[in-house]
């Protein structure tokens, strides 16, 4: 029998020694296996999303800012354009670095991928909101017309990612959302999401902890070169303008005014209400559910009982009692009916 | 031919270009004006009747089942009292059973073998093997199993178990599941391979997949005997008599809550690690109470459940019977194959403070739990050559006296030690074959198959390895 402190610590030592093997993210295997994925082709693909995304906001595109975004050296990137030179992905005109169309196709073929992917994971998976990017960001490469065509016709034919980007279809074509920064929008106009940029992700992280989703009605209620104050669906928000300048907005043309909007998740115990939307944040499978529930506007919720771990709720809902969780209970909107009983 | 052509080109344009103008929310919105509309019209047409003292009563109960003072006691006492039924109801048909299938038709198959001229050898494959270890998941498996799944469903039936469901569902959220996991978990203290088919209720398959894959953590019947057993000869052995049978429970309990326990731990690091996420959909409906239908409900489910259990003990129990006698009859050298076997586990049984024996029962006894002890019992017998107990080798025998259990136990090596790993090792290991199987017909997919039966097993090797070694640290 081996002495016991002569096991543990060889137990603790191979404990170790599997953890620094494969710990997601940071393991050998998980960084050997992200080595051998980034090979050429994705870098290819990378430096044409870059390029073409320059050229839309009327930016030219640099040795050094391709080094950038697709993480690589300087050296690494000019190998990479004379690869693409020879390719006739792009050409040198007057000193500027140019998509020809093969290479606009091209990169309309992996933004359509990347954004596909989005949506795929919005709607059809629990990830987290913040991590869609980066996930859709591996999953967009390699991909033929063929996969991109099934995955668009599993996903009903979407025109939109989660963030408003339009998605191009097949042949390349799509509508630009056409929406202003919120910072140069009139105060007090009704005013619609229709794009949330999802770069850099510090920023995008505070759009998202806020909330806020393509479709909301906002209005703008003051504005300094500090701090932008908004109404988003009932609920006020201050952000700085750094950040809410990564938020596209159009003036609403059906401009019934927003007022400010209670969710079912304010209801306390015994207290009754007018369901009138679902949240545009709510999509996919959990929208679907909440119609199925008969969560419709006008019908009549009651919070009956609390769970007693303080969570969830019970909610008489058309003479049934469905129980939703905190989460569930803010994407619903209700109207309070003082006199009804 | 062109002309046409070119008019079905241009609506296909046009509709593209319309495509992008009526906007993103354009379905959603389409579907819920369908709804909406659907719902005005039902509203109008159909009239209820008027059901307002029902409706009380159930207000009522719920307030009582999900009060904050009455909530969690009332649950507690209630699945308390379904597993004493449970255990001490299944007790007498159990004998019943084992006295007829076992000790009273054992020997007389044995005889007419024996007067048919049957060989020694076909006769003990069959009989002592095959025979012994299907009868004895039978009598061990059927009883609790016919008591506790009717309890279950009449609980279910009355309405009271999503109201549970309601009531864990923060724990099991925080621990990023779903609430309803706790009735497949529930189900899974009856057995696994019910739990597993009962996560269907899940509708995320995330949280499915979390509830399938610790479902094993739930204490299914196969096992509680070991634990009954082995908590009486060794736990309830160290404390004055009249306690005895109190601390003996108690350890039982222990370990069952453990597994509770294990399945919370076990479904935070899942959703942290490999099932990254967060639930992407949550209601649970909570149905009208209504008076159960007791006989059809005891009538369905216990006709159910006995055809279960015997197509299991003939699959799967049936060639484990086969697979130990031959092991313990076979040799190779003069000496058995259980033997050799037995000697090459024995080094890392020893390490993870348990023995060969107990390793090789386990693994015969992936089949069937049930076969655990008898299988530990008849290869402690064949390794110390006790020859006062047992049937003869490969002969699966429970004894009755505890006080002779224990000292067989101690001549094949064990110690308090052995006990309690015993204990975890039957808590946490691979689930077995028939939840395997299941898993893998729920999933459709061998890698989650094989994360759910080998992820408890290194977890179980881990766990009794350190308290052995801890245990051999400060207690000698």
């Amino acid at each position: 029998m081996p002495d016991p402190v002569v096991a543990l610590t060889a137990f603790i030592v191979v404990l170790v020694l599997l953890i620094a093997l494969f710990a997601p993210e940071r393991g050998l295997v998980w960084r050997w296996r992200e080595m051998g994925r980034l090979n050429e082709r994705v870098y290819i693909e990378d430096t044409l999303k870059h390029i073409y995304k320059c050229q839309m906001n009327g930016r030219s595109p640099t040795i050094e800012s391709i080094a950038g975004a697709v993480d690589i050296n300087a050296d690494q990137a000019a190998h990479l354009i004379a690869v693409m030179t020879e390719r006739e992905l792009v050409v040198m005109t007057d000193d500027h670095l140019k998509l020809t169309p093969g290479g606009v196709n091209a990169a309309l073929h992996v933004i359509r991928a990347h954004r596909l992917w989005e949506r795929f994971l919005a709607d059809e998976t629990g990830l987290e909101e913040s991590g869609w990017h980066r996930l859709a960001d591996r999953y967009e490469h390699g991909r033929s017309p063929e996969e991109l065509g099934e995955l668009e016709r599993q996903l009903g034919y979407p025109t939109h990612d989660p963030h408003g980007d339009p998605i191009p279809s097949s042949s390349g074509q799509f509508v630009p959302h056409g929406g202003q920064p919120l910072p140069s929008m009139p105060i007090n106009v009704p005013l619609r999401i229709v794009h949330l940029e999802d770069e850099p992700d510090v920023i995008y992280a505070q759009i998202v902890a806020e909330g806020l989703a393509p479709g909301q009605q906002i209005r703008i209620i003051s504005q300094t070169p500090q701090a932008i104050r908004f109404w988003a669906d009932g609920d006020e928000h201050v952000l700085a303008p750094v950040v809410a300048g990564n938020i596209s907005v159009v003036v609403e043309q059906a401009a019934e005014k927003p007022q400010p909007v209670a969710r079912l998740s304010d209801l306390k115990q015994g207290e009754s209400a007018v369901v009138s939307g679902i949240a545009p944040a709510c999509r996919g499978a959990e929208r679907r559910r909440f119609l199925d529930l008969g969560i419709l506007s006008g019908t009549r919720v009651n919070a009956e009982f609390l769970s007693p771990s303080g969570d969830p709720m019970a909610y008489r809902i058309r003479e049934t009692l469905i129980a939703l969780r905190r989460e569930q209970a803010d994407l619903i909107y209700i109207r309070r009916e003082e006199a009804a009983s | 031919m062109s002309a046409q052509t070119e008019q079905r080109e241009n609506i296909i344009k046009l509709a593209d270009q319309l495509r992008w103008e009526v906007g993103q929310g354009f379905h959603e919105q389409l579907m819920e004006d369908l709804y909406t509309d659907a719902a005005r019209l039902a509203d109008r047409a159909v009239t209820r009747p008027d059901s307002k003292e029902r409706f009380d009563l159930d207000r009522t109960i719920d307030r009582l089942v999900t009060s904050r003072v009455w909530g969690f006691p009332m649950m507690i006492l209630l699945f308390a009292l379904v597993f004493w039924i449970t255990i001490t109801g299944a007790n007498v048909p159990s004998g019943f059973l084992s006295s007829i299938l076992i000790d009273q038709l054992h020997p007389i198959l044995k005889g007419a073998a024996a007067s048919i001229g049957m060989s020694a050898f076909l006769s003990g494959l069959l009989f002592d093997g095959m025979y012994l270890a299907t009868a004895w998941v039978i009598s061990v498996m059927l009883p609790p199993m016919a008591i506790f799944f009717p309890l279950f469903t009449l609980l279910e039936d009355f309405g009271y178990l999503p109201r549970v469901a309601f009531n864990l569902d923060n724990i099991f959220k925080k621990s990023g599941a779903h609430g309803k996991q706790a009735l497949s978990m529930m189900m899974g203290f009856g057995c696994n391979a019910a739990g597993v088919v009962a996560t269907r209720v899940i509708d995320s398959p995330r949280e499915r997949l979390i509830a399938i894959i610790t479902n094993n953590f739930a204490l299914c019947n196969g096992r509680w005997p070991t634990q009954i057993l082995i908590a009486t000869v060794f736990i309830g052995a160290l404390v004055p008599p009249a306690l005895a049978g109190l601390v003996s429970a108690l350890a039982v309990v222990g370990i069952a809550v453990l597994g509770v326990l294990l399945t919370f731990a076990a479904s935070w690091t899942l959703s942290h690690t490999i099932l990254r996420g967060e639930v992407s959909t949550f209601s649970l409906e909570l149905p009208p109470y209504r008076p159960p239908r007791v006989w059809q409900t005891i009538y369905t489910s216990m006709i159910d459940r006995t055809m279960y259990v015997l197509w299991r003990a003939v699959v799967f129990a049936l060639p484990a019977g086969a697979i130990i006698w031959l092991s313990a009859n076979v040799s190779i050298g003069g000496v058995s194959v259980a033997e050799h076997l037995i000697n090459f586990l024995n080094p890392v049984g020893i390490l993870i403070g348990l023995n060969g024996v107990i390793l090789l029962a386990y693994i015969v006894a992936i089949p069937a739990n049930e076969i655990v002890i008898p299988t530990v019992l008849m290869l402690t017998v064949l390794v110390t050559g006790t020859s006062s107990q047992g049937a003869g080798a490969g002969v699966m025998f429970e004894i009755d006296s505890n006080t002779t259990l224990l000292n067989l136990l101690h001549a094949g090596g064990w110690t308090l030690l052995t006990a309690i790993n015993l204990m975890l090792f039957s808590l946490i290991h691979n689930p077995c074959s028939t939840t395997i199987y299941t898993i893998y017909k729920e999933t459709g997919s061998l890698k989650w198959t094989a994360v759910a039966a080998l992820s408890p097993l290194a977890l179980g090797l881990i766990v009794t390895f350190v308290v052995a070694q801890v245990w051999r640290l400060f207690g000698g």
